[in-house]
């Protein structure tokens, strides 16, 4: 059913339309696999129920997952896991071989010292290293005779703009 | 096109080697076969292209050392590996574990940079021997429970009012929770000193507070902004009540019937019924005046008064029902009927 749905939603979703793509697991799911299939990326309390400083949290992670970008460039083979336990804030990275050990440890000891002072809080970074990309799945692009596969559902022939 | 590997002592120093192209799983590589290895990487990527793509030639691969996995004795101290919380690292935990949804006819992908696993907390640092270690630890830091208060009655006897407050913990930088403010006390009402108006008089003015079965009446303050404030304010109530409810206030003696707690038999118009029946039958039988005092105290009336007391405050049962009956055919002589 969500996957007949899927036509119109853009949200998250790895398309191709020339070739061949390689997708991890993260990017190979779609987000109605959350809690499902995937687990979540920033873990929290802020969003259980009464609990304060949900959107701080957010607007953190937000921050981080950039910054992070950013330092570690063309270093991240997954998505950072953000993890907060009491005051403590643990990023987990898994990082490619790219670049020299004692580059990476001088990136990793950076990004501790900026966290624990624009956030006062302790930040542990914990990294993992991978020597090549972990693909989960080949996405290819539709053949010319997908469409006659799966029928479409009468309400898939609104045309809706893509986003 | 062959490649020449030159190599180093492991200790500093990196080692480059032309690895075999590895997808995914991490493979322990030996020196010898790295240098002898003529891994020739495609000069093709994957989508078509023609030039190297950075995911599939590492640059600066070292020879990796053997992960600890391999290294391990078994009679090891686990709470060595993992000292404290920490997330999971496949070269460390000595376990072939497998984690995500499969692809059709594959196995779920391996424990190597599984993000999955990552994401879930684990407990790997709180197997029974690490916790025994924590125990040891803090032991040093506990007092002994005093051995004179061996038992919930004790401790009920000598510690009657009992206060609860709640501590909370959450993630984020804020150690602060305004839900931590509230303050409950709890106090049997039987341990404090009351007689039957004191105890009334203070069921009455605290209502909703306090419970019949149980005996116990609670005070819940949250109205100051501070747990120190809530707990002062809660005993003040407490001594409050205690020392109101021993006066009488003048307007006290305008008690209604409605306003009384239970059915109290003296000086109600069934009293009066009653007296006025038994009465009337000394007269038909043409006994002389029987003293009102001595008609009150007989069994019969007694009787009656037990089981209109009963029905009145406990409320129609089967037994109260039969009771009332049995002392209705013994006030009105009517022993033959059923």
């Amino acid at each position: 059913m969500a996957a007949l749905l899927c036509r119109q939603n853009w949200a998250a979703r790895v398309r191709v339309s020339k070739g061949k793509k390689l997708v991890t697991y993260e990017a190979a799911h779609p987000p109605h696999y959350i809690a499902h299939r995937k687990g979540w990326l920033s873990q929290h309390t802020s969003n259980l129920d009464s609990e304060e400083g949900a959107a701080e949290r957010l607007v953190e992670d937000v921050f981080i997952r950039r910054f992070l970008h950013g330092t570690f460039v063309g270093l991240l083979a997954q998505e950072p896991v953000l993890k907060r336990r009491a005051n403590v804030l643990i990023i987990c990275l898994v990082l490619f071989q790219n670049i020299a050990p004692a580059k990476i440890y001088f990136l990793a000891a950076y990004t501790e010292t900026l966290f624990s002072h624009f956030y006062k809080c302790p930040v542990k970074l914990e990294f993992q290293t991978v020597s090549s990309m972990l693909v989960y799945k080949y996405l290819c692009a539709p053949g010319p005779h997908d469409w006659m596969k799966k029928p479409l559902p009468s309400s898939a022939s609104w045309n809706f703009p893509r986003l | 096109m062959a490649v020449t590997v030159t190599s180093f002592c492991a200790a500093g120093s990196y080692a480059w080697a032309m690895l075999p192209r590895l997808r995914g799983a991490w493979t322990l590589a030996l020196l010898q076969s790295a240098a002898n290895s003529t891994a020739v990487p495609q000069n093709r990527s994957e989508s078509g292209g023609t030039h190297w793509r950075r995911r599939e030639v590492p640059r600066h691969n070292r020879l990796l050392g053997i992960p600890r996995t391999k290294k391990m004795p078994v009679d090891q101290d686990w709470s060595n590996v993992y000292p404290v919380a920490a997330s999971f690292k496949p070269s460390v935990v000595p376990l072939p574990i497998r984690m995500g949804y499969p692809m059709k006819k594959r196995a779920p992908p391996s424990k190597e940079g599984n993000l999955e696993l990552i994401k879930i907390p684990n407990f790997l640092h709180l197997t029974p021997g690490a916790v025994k270690k924590h125990c040891a630890a803090l032991k040093n830091f506990c007092t002994v429970w005093p051995t004179a208060l061996d038992s919930d009655e004790k401790c009920e006897q000598h510690f009657p009012v009992e206060i609860d407050t709640v501590d909370y913990v959450s993630a984020g930088p804020s150690i602060r929770n305004p839900k931590a403010r509230v303050v409950t006390l709890r106090v049997k009402l039987s341990k404090l000193n009351l007689d039957d108006h004191a105890k009334k008089k203070l069921i009455k003015l605290v209502g909703e507070r306090y419970s019949k079965d149980t005996d116990i009446l609670t005070i819940t303050t949250d109205r100051c902004p501070l747990r120190r404030q809530n707990y002062d304010y809660g005993i003040y109530l407490l001594t409050v009540l205690y020392h109101e409810s021993w006066k009488t206030e003048k307007w006290e003696s305008e008690k209604t019937d409605a306003d009384m707690e239970e059915y109290i038999w003296e000086n109600t118009c069934s009293q009066k019924n009653v007296l006025d029946t038994l009465l009337r039958i000394k007269a038909a039988e043409k006994i002389s005046d029987v003293p009102r005092e001595e008609l009150l105290a007989s069994e019969i009336v007694e009787n009656y008064k037990n089981s209109v007391v009963l029905l009145k405050n406990e409320g129609e049962t089967e037994d109260n029902m039969s009771k009332y009956k049995e002392s209705v055919k013994k006030l009105l002589n009517l022993q033959g009927f059923q």
